[in-house]
């Protein structure tokens, strides 16, 4: 059941209207090419962006590890499957970490994290809903670890930047609360631009009939700021440092 | 409504071009800013790819804002459909108002704000303490103010003005921590000292850089990471942006994410760009359990009513208008008296918040250009401040000041003795005559009229030449001429 609407709603709406010199509300929606394009030919455009992505995956993963780079991230790869769970425990034991929290996402299926994790004699905490621990007793190891690991939904060339959707547990925080950050980055995630990734985004929302996901994020590096003497500084609140280990 | 000091603009500009500190400041920040912007963009864009960009944000802006209220109603029913609350408030206190609403329902003690221009708008930070709720700053500039008890100094770097000195002395009087020069030091500091915020506090707050109307989706975008902690620790999240922040869709969303961060802080993007489109889903065990956007006012309808004002409302708030301006440059943002500062901040605090008392600041400008220039969404700053002008001269519009009587008498004279090329050359030759007791070298030094003696306060007026030029014409230093 949606909210109710905001009692001010419509007088508000009526002074917007007014200082625009109308004083009826517009009959249809306005003339602007994203907001029409309707599902036939937002599939259209899809289908387009999928064959560029397929055919420049190379470029876009040597680009994405370009643009990883200057932004600070440590990347690594691309290394075949197999491989990737080891190069994870590799991270983390030169991180000396202890205590790893991990999200839930389908890569981890694919890549063993865990045992690699133990064989390195790290024992890593998954963040999951149903959990018989309670949602602060989450938070507080979210915030007690040293490492978080979680997979990513895309990742974008033109910026560096992995795209996080925490869908169960207490994923958003997996990414953001301890002091250093890996994502699993598979090949076939890389996306060229921003352009792609909102063409692709809004086809799903129109196929969904409105749903959208709830929280996403863009990581494009580690946390910074340069807010005293402008005088760059990473990690104040979320993890200084960043890896990004691309998988093949 | 956060007090409006604007009206000591002259007095507050003249103390900050006296201040060292501030000079210092600005002087060591200002051109890393255009610097850092100028490479960031040459690095991935020609001159022509980055201005068809801002054309097409501007585009975008101006439909949006054209079509305003479809946009607004459009967002507002997405937000809903996602499970969150859509508020439309008014003005400040209205605002505010709804803000403590939220947080009595919620037995909110402490809250947690990442950056929001428009809660400074409203001075929510005391209206909340008065409530008996504790907010706490968390993007590290904010935070600083906050202890410093000050307003942000810049739209994108509120505490440049402060010195590590300074921040080590508030951290050491407020946090018991121990005094350091070390940069990385303090950042830890706060960090360990907002990491107890942000694990207790039961309310976040947050602006918005763009809400995207068909999914009803709120876009922050920060470096730090407060405005995904603030985000996703509390029970309730309550976001709070002017009216105009909406965009249709997505896919009008990244032109902006490009021209955001290069012309802000000459990034080519944030650390962090998070997209919310509503409270947590059933299966998520972090994120708040409700959502609230609020729509504010807060005096954009004046903006909005002024067809030629109401380009401003495209603003973006990257701040770079403010960088390239020699004005505040030299100033800084304190001077301006309200919340918004620069350029954007002389043609939108006297619509805002009341004309009368802002008077001053449509005319603390050179109207150089260099903030069209660098505006990403091209807003034309100096016509706008030229409207202004015109609109406080002429006196329209409620509280406005006409020219004074004298103002007006000295108008008119000028007229007679310029508007024929006779009047013209017996207003020289009179000027001359009278300007004799007033000349030292070439120059008048003062001019002893009521009125226009402010002109030579602070500099000389040159005086008239012995000859005008058309007399050095016509004596025969023109181009030889034809033999008759
Ligand atoms: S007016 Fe333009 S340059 Fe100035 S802050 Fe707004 S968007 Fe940036």
């Amino acid at each position: 059941m949606p909210a109710e609407e905001h009692p001010n709603k419509a007088a508000f709406l009526q002074r917007v209207r007014e200082a625009l010199g109308r004083s009826d509300p517009l009959l249809h929606m306005p003339d602007h090419p994203t907001l029409k394009a309707a599902l036939p030919r937002q599939e259209e455009k899809v289908r387009t962006v999928r064959a560029r992505i397929d055919v420049l995956r190379a470029q876009n993963l040597k680009k994405l590890a370009e643009t990883a780079t200057a932004a600070s991230w440590h990347v690594h790869g691309p290394i075949a499957v197999e491989e990737a769970a080891e190069v994870v425990a590799g991270i983390a034991s030169g991180l000396r970490a202890k205590h790893v929290v991990r999200s839930t996402e389908d890569v981890f299926r694919r890549v063993n994290v865990d045992s690699a994790l133990r064989r390195s004699g790290i024992s890593p905490t998954v963040l999951a809903a149903g959990r018989s621990r309670g949602r602060s007793a989450l938070k507080g190891l979210a915030f007690e670890a040293d490492l978080g690991i979680t997979g990513v939904s895309y990742a974008i060339a033109e910026t560096g930047t992995c795209v996080v959707t925490p869908r169960k547990g207490i994923a958003r925080l997996t990414s953001l609360a301890p002091p250093a950050y890996i994502a699993l980055v598979e090949a076939d995630q890389v996306l060229g631009n921003l352009d792609e990734y909102f063409a692709l985004t809004r086809l799903v929302y129109q196929k969904s009939r409105g749903r959208t996901p709830t929280y996403v994020n863009f990581i494009s590096g580690p946390s910074r700021t340069a807010d005293i003497e402008q005088t760059l500084t990473i990690g104040v609140h979320g993890p200084g440092v960043v890896h990004m280990v691309l998988i093949a | 409504m956060a007090q409006v000091k604007s009206a000591a603009f002259k007095k507050a500009s003249t103390r900050a071009l006296h201040d060292q500190g501030i000079q210092h400041a600005l002087n060591h920040v200002m051109n890393h800013f255009t610097e850092a912007r100028a490479s960031a963009i040459a690095a991935d864009y020609s001159d022509e790819s980055w201005d068809a960009m801002r054309t097409r944000a501007a585009a975008i802006k101006a439909h949006t804002i054209g079509n305003l209220d479809y946009y607004l109603d459009l967002a507002d029913r997405s937000i809903r459909r996602n499970g969150g609350h859509v508020h439309f408030a008014d003005d400040a206190a209205d605002a505010t108002r709804i803000v403590i609403d939220i947080a009595k329902r919620h037995d909110v003690k402490r809250a947690i704000k990442s950056k929001s221009m428009v809660s400074e708008e409203m001075g929510l930070n005391d209206a909340l303490k008065r409530a008996g709720i504790d907010p706490v700053e968390t993007d590290l500039g904010e935070y600083i103010i906050q202890l410093a008890g000050e307003t942000p100094f810049h739209i994108i770097a509120p505490a440049m003005h402060k010195t590590r000195e300074e921040v080590s002395d508030l951290f050491h009087d407020w946090l018991k921590s121990a005094p350091t020069s070390d940069i990385a030091r303090l950042c830890s500091i706060a960090r360990e000292a907002l990491r107890k915020h942000f694990e207790t506090a039961e309310m976040g707050i947050t602006g918005a850089n763009f809400v995207v109307a068909e999914t009803g989706t709120v876009v922050i975008v920060t470096n730090e990471g407060n405005g995904r902690m603030v985000t996703s620790t509390p029970r309730v999240h309550v976001a709070i942006c002017g009216m105009e922040k909406v965009l249709p869709a997505i896919e009008d969303l990244p032109v902006f994410l490009r021209l955001l961060p290069r012309s802000a802080t000459g990034q080519r993007t944030t650390s962090y760009t998070s997209f919310i489109s509503g409270p947590r889903g059933p299966s998520d065990e972090d994120g708040p359990e409700e959502f609230h956007l609020i729509f504010v006012d807060n005096g954009r309808l004046n903006l909005l009513k002024d067809e030629v004002l109401r380009e401003a409302l495209s603003c973006i708030r990257c701040g770079a208008c403010l960088n390239h301006c020699p004005v505040y440059r030299k100033v800084g943002g304190h001077a301006y008296g309200w919340v918004y500062s620069g350029p954007i901040g002389a043609v939108v605090t006297g619509p805002m918040t009341g004309m009368k008392q802002a008077a001053d600041l449509p005319f603390a400008s050179t109207l150089c250009g260099a903030c069209r220039d660098v505006c990403p969404v091209k807003i034309d700053l100096p016509k706008l401040l030229l409207h202004l002008r015109h609109r406080l001269a002429e006196g329209t519009g409620s509280g406005e000041r006409a020219g004074t009587w004298m103002e007006r008498l000295y108008i008119r004279r000028w007229h007679d003795a310029v508007k024929t090329r006779a009047a013209l050359d017996r207003s020289t030759r009179l000027g001359r005559l009278l300007q004799k007791p007033l000349v030292r070298r070439g120059k008048v030094r003062s001019l002893p009229l009521p009125v226009i003696s402010g002109w030579t306060k602070d500099r000389d007026f040159p005086a008239l030449a012995p000859k005008s030029f058309g007399e050095i014409w016509r004596d025969g230093l023109g181009p030889a001429r034809e033999p008759e």
